[in-house]
């Protein structure tokens, strides 16, 4: 009886939104662990660094150089400055965090009302605003990042965010507005025009929630791309101040080949959380793209 | 695919499992042991740089021949320049070390002694040199070296097409030099072959300088016989410069990858008799790589080790690890004034932010230099006391206090100067009572030097300085020089090094017109003492048989460094050791700048035919 009355509501009316999602991810075992686990990780890794006094956690202390993990009170050992690796990880986590949240919100919000406003209104904005990002893209994007983040003279977090975020919104802007550009065609907002509705009103009140989907894939998937980027450039040294830890400063120990064979305490617990966060965002941003598309639904 | 995963991690697990023990196993060796075999380290891995010796030697019966390796360690291919007078890449001058044209060979201070090809007179009165070849010498390809051949690298110094560095303000010094660079003179007037073996050379002025090859004097031949047809601005792209160059060293030129390797072969010609060894192969490998590849016995020695590898080679039982004094100095200097391009003069500034001695002086005091060379240098750094290093042992003043750490003192001297902390926040305000940053410049370079500086930052925050760094970070190598040459407003202080070559007269840099001179402090006393290092009267008791210690020279060198010491405008930091790991199948290798076995390449030998492992 349940069964059938399942497959029935199903027929009935199709499922949508938080629905489909949720499905999804019940179907998809690895996207809901990594979900739950994502969600446990930056939370306790947000916390904790809240709690920690950094600059306690950045004094160097040079009698515990190279301290080996579970020795005086270290649990995942020293630096070569004596600085505990277990709280440098948490707060380098949590930069490298909410510094890649920061681009994504950032590059994504200019890239959704540049995309929306070139699909509605098409033509010559659309010309024109295709052909700048058309120049843009042809750009290499890391090598002006690397320049511009040496040429500015007062340089620190906030800097390092705008600087990404300037090249990250491309991307977004060309996929909404090939989404938007069909989207305008569309009865409804043909409807609302004769109505007299507002432009404005069309555009983020009628089409942005029919894109949301769409979105909420990207704003994933490009989070996981800009913990990329940022841990990247603090690698080879052009991300953040040497004064403030990331997962990327961490893992760039590393490249001093000592430090790579006898202290793996320094850099393996960095590289495997970055490992960790990227393996799983991708899944969950993976079933969240299934999710909206009917084609490649499991659930 | 699930099973895939598992091997992984399974591998994965136990590989950490294994790299713990690994390490386990090593620390307990090293506490065992340690007294007995290695009296040089401490539990805390310090080296004393004193007990870390200058030579080696190995027993074991000398194989005949046999073809000694070299790890030339660079990152970047080296250009190939072999010639003296042309070349401007360091990497070129080590390798050109085993087919050297040198004439000249210099004592434990640097200054020219006679035992080299050829001898040098010096004739103070009428400002006059004479360099006189000793004995038969003969080229590698078996011609007889000449008093053309010494002249020979002066005109192609001092040619009009000549585009190397070396056409300078101390080769102008040559009576002539000048004329002929211009074209105006078909010679230099200065420089007269007196017969087949000897030539004199005529100075505008003559100072102690010319004693470590200064004023203007070259202290190499170049092979009239090869180069002579060529025309000088061609000469850098000739096969005599790249691919076949003749020499007067123990080793000649035998095959040349460019970029990669260099192999030479014995020189039956040289003047102090035919090498033992058959071969030398000098080879690139990236700093990376060479502690790995003296652990596989690849190769026999390197050069330029990075020190901050120490810890790769320390424990290894095929490899001697030699020391060196490098000819070189840390220190920290502070902005004073600026540099004047047009009058080339350096202008101090008594309003400068940084002119308070006692401010200057504090700084020194507050730094922890002790603990960071014993830390992060291992020891291979030292705390320096003067601006002249040790290896100059008649200039070194060994009495010098310097500036240890002692942070009470620093807080006294700074309160005594009016920087005192007025709103409470454990940071000291200026004497006006306004907010105090000093902004620091430091080198990046090693992945250490963020964390002594951050260390140095931390120090300095202790007795109430906020030190900020200049552009946030550190900064690249040719920019950090760029900006602090440039007066930089940003920059208040700097931390950097100063290679002083063989020649330690300070006056290229620190005199009032001296480009070099970066903290631009000036001052009249300042001017007399680096002229009494190099005067007259210094050079006439330079040769005579009083104690080191009581020569003119001497004295007017203690009398700056103390007087330097005391202005604090430029505070030494560390001296530092070169090492210089060689495997275990050389039999006798001597690292001193004195007669060491660079001077004496046909000595050295081999136990084994192939490096030990």
């Amino acid at each position: 009886m349940e069964q059938k009355n399942d497959t029935m509501t199903v027929e009935s009316t199709p499922p949508t939104g938080i629905q489909v999602v949720i499905r999804e991810f019940r179907k998809d075992k690895l996207a809901l662990i990594s979900f739950i686990g994502m969600n446990l990780l930056i939370i306790s890794i947000l916390i904790a660094a809240m709690l920690m006094d950094q600059e306690e956690i950045l004094k160097i202390q040079l009698l515990e150089r190279y301290t080996e993990p579970g020795v005086n009170g270290y649990i995942l050992g020293a630096d070569e400055a004596g600085r505990d690796m277990l709280g440098q990880l948490i707060i380098g986590a949590k930069n490298s965090i909410l510094i890649a949240i920061a681009i994504t919100l950032i590059a994504n919000t200019i890239g959704v009302v540049l995309g929306i406003i070139m699909g509605y209104y098409g033509g010559f904005i659309d010309n024109l605003f295709m052909r700048i990002i058309d120049f843009l893209m042809t750009l290499p994007t890391l090598m002006i990042i690397i320049v511009l983040v040496t040429i500015i003279p007062k340089y620190g977090v906030a800097e390092l965010i705008l600087i990404l975020s300037a090249f990250q919104w491309i991307g977004t802007a060309r996929l909404v507005r090939s989404k938007a550009l069909s989207e305008g065609r569309r009865d409804y907002v043909s409807a609302s025009k004769t109505m007299g509705t507002s432009d404005f009103a069309i555009m983020f009140k009628g089409i942005l929630p029919n894109l949301s989907s769409l979105l909420i894939v990207e704003l994933t998937l490009n989070f996981a791309g800009n913990v990329g980027i940022e841990t990247g450039l603090s690698f080879l040294g052009f991300g953040l101040p040497p004064s403030t830890p990331s997962l990327g400063t961490l893992v760039s120990y590393a490249t001093n080949p000592i430090v790579l064979s006898s202290k793996w305490w320094v850099w393996l617990p960095a590289s495997i959380l970055i490992l960790i966060l990227m393996l799983g965002i991708n899944y969950v941003g993976q079933a969240l793209r299934r999710a909206a598309d009917a084609k490649q639904r499991m659930g | 695919m699930k099973k895939n995963w598992l091997i992984l991690s399974v591998i994965f697990a136990v590989m950490l499992v294994l790299a713990a023990c690994n390490n386990a196993d090593k620390d307990s060796a090293k506490t065992d042991d340690g007294n007995k075999d290695k009296p040089a380290q401490t539990e805390d891995n310090k080296v004393d740089t004193n007990t870390l010796p200058m030579d080696v030697t190995n027993e074991g019966d000398a194989i005949k021949g046999g073809t000694l390796k070299v790890g030339l360690v660079t990152d970047t291919p080296f250009k190939g320049v072999f010639s003296w007078e042309l070349y401007d890449d360091a990497y070129d001058s080590e390798i050109m070390a085993y087919a050297t044209n040198v004439l000249f060979e210099l004592d434990g201070d640097f200054q020219i002694k006679d035992t080299g090809i050829a001898k040098l007179d010096v004739d103070a009165n009428n400002k006059k040199a004479k360099v006189t070849i000793q004995g038969d010498v003969k080229w590698s390809d078996g011609k007889p070296l000449t008093a053309d051949d010494l002249i020979y690298p002066y005109e192609i110094i001092g040619h009009p097409d000549y585009e190397g560095v070396r056409y300078d303000d101390d080769f102008k010094n040559i009576v002539g030099a000048e004329e002929y660079h211009d074209g105006k003179a078909k010679t230099i007037s200065g420089i007269k072959k007196i017969d087949e073996k000897s030539i004199e050379i005529t100075f505008k002025k003559v100072s102690p300088a010319i004693y470590s090859i200064g004023d203007g004097l070259w202290a190499y031949a170049a092979p009239k016989h090869q180069l002579e047809s060529i025309p000088v601005k061609d000469l850098i792209s000739s096969d005599a410069v790249r691919k076949n160059p003749v020499t007067l060293g123990a080793f000649k030129y035998d095959k040349i990858v460019n970029g990669e390797s260099v192999q030479f072969v014995a020189n039956e010609h040289y003047f102090k008799g035919k090498p033992k060894l058959d071969k030398v192969v000098v080879e690139v490998v990236p700093s990376t790589s060479i502690g790995e590849a003296m652990k596989t016995g690849k190769y026999d020695i390197a050069t330029s080790f990075p020190t901050n590898q120490y810890d790769g080679v320390k424990d290894l039982s095929n490899v001697s690890l030699l020391g060196r004094p490098e000819l070189a100095y840390s220190y920290v200097g502070f902005k004073l004034g600026k540099y004047d391009k047009v009058s080339s003069k350096n202008i101090f500034d008594e309003k400068s932010k940084m002119n308070d001695v006692n401010l200057r002086q504090a700084i020194g005091y507050a730094m922890d230099i002790e603990s960071v060379t014993e830390k992060f240098y291992q020891g291979l750094r030292v705390r320096a006391n003067s601006l002249i290093p040790p290896v100059f042992a008649s200039y070194y003043d060994d009495t010098l206090e310097g500036y240890h750490y002692d942070p009470e003192k620093a807080k006294e001297l700074l309160d005594k100067a009016g920087y005192k902390d007025k709103d409470g926040d454990g940071i000291r305000e200026d004497k006006d009572g306004k907010k105090f940053t000093i902004r620091l410049a430091a080198m990046s370079g090693s992945d250490t030097d963020e964390a002594i500086a951050e260390y140095y930052r931390q120090n300095w925050k202790d007795v109430g300085l906020n030190v900020e760094l200049t552009t946030g970070r550190l900064i690249e190598f040719n920019s950090f020089y760029d900006k602090v040459q440039a007066d930089d407003p940003e920059i208040d202080m700097f931390m950097a090094a100063w290679g002083t070559g063989t020649n330690p007269s300070p006056i290229g840099l620190y005199s009032e017109g001296a480009e070099f001179n970066m903290s631009r402090f000036v001052s009249s006393e300042l001017t007399t003492m680096l002229e009494d290092i190099d005067s007259d009267k210094a050079l006439e008791d330079m040769n005579s048989d009083k104690p080191k210690e009581e020569k003119y020279r001497s004295k007017a060198f203690r009398t700056w460094q103390e007087y330097m010491s005391e202005q604090a405008t430029t505070i030494p930091m560390y001296f530092r050791t070169e090492i210089i790991p060689v495997n275990k199948r050389v039999k006798n290798y001597d690292a001193a700048h004195e007669n060491g076995s660079i001077e004496n390449l046909h000595t050295v030998e081999l136990v084994a035919d192939q490096p030990l492992k």
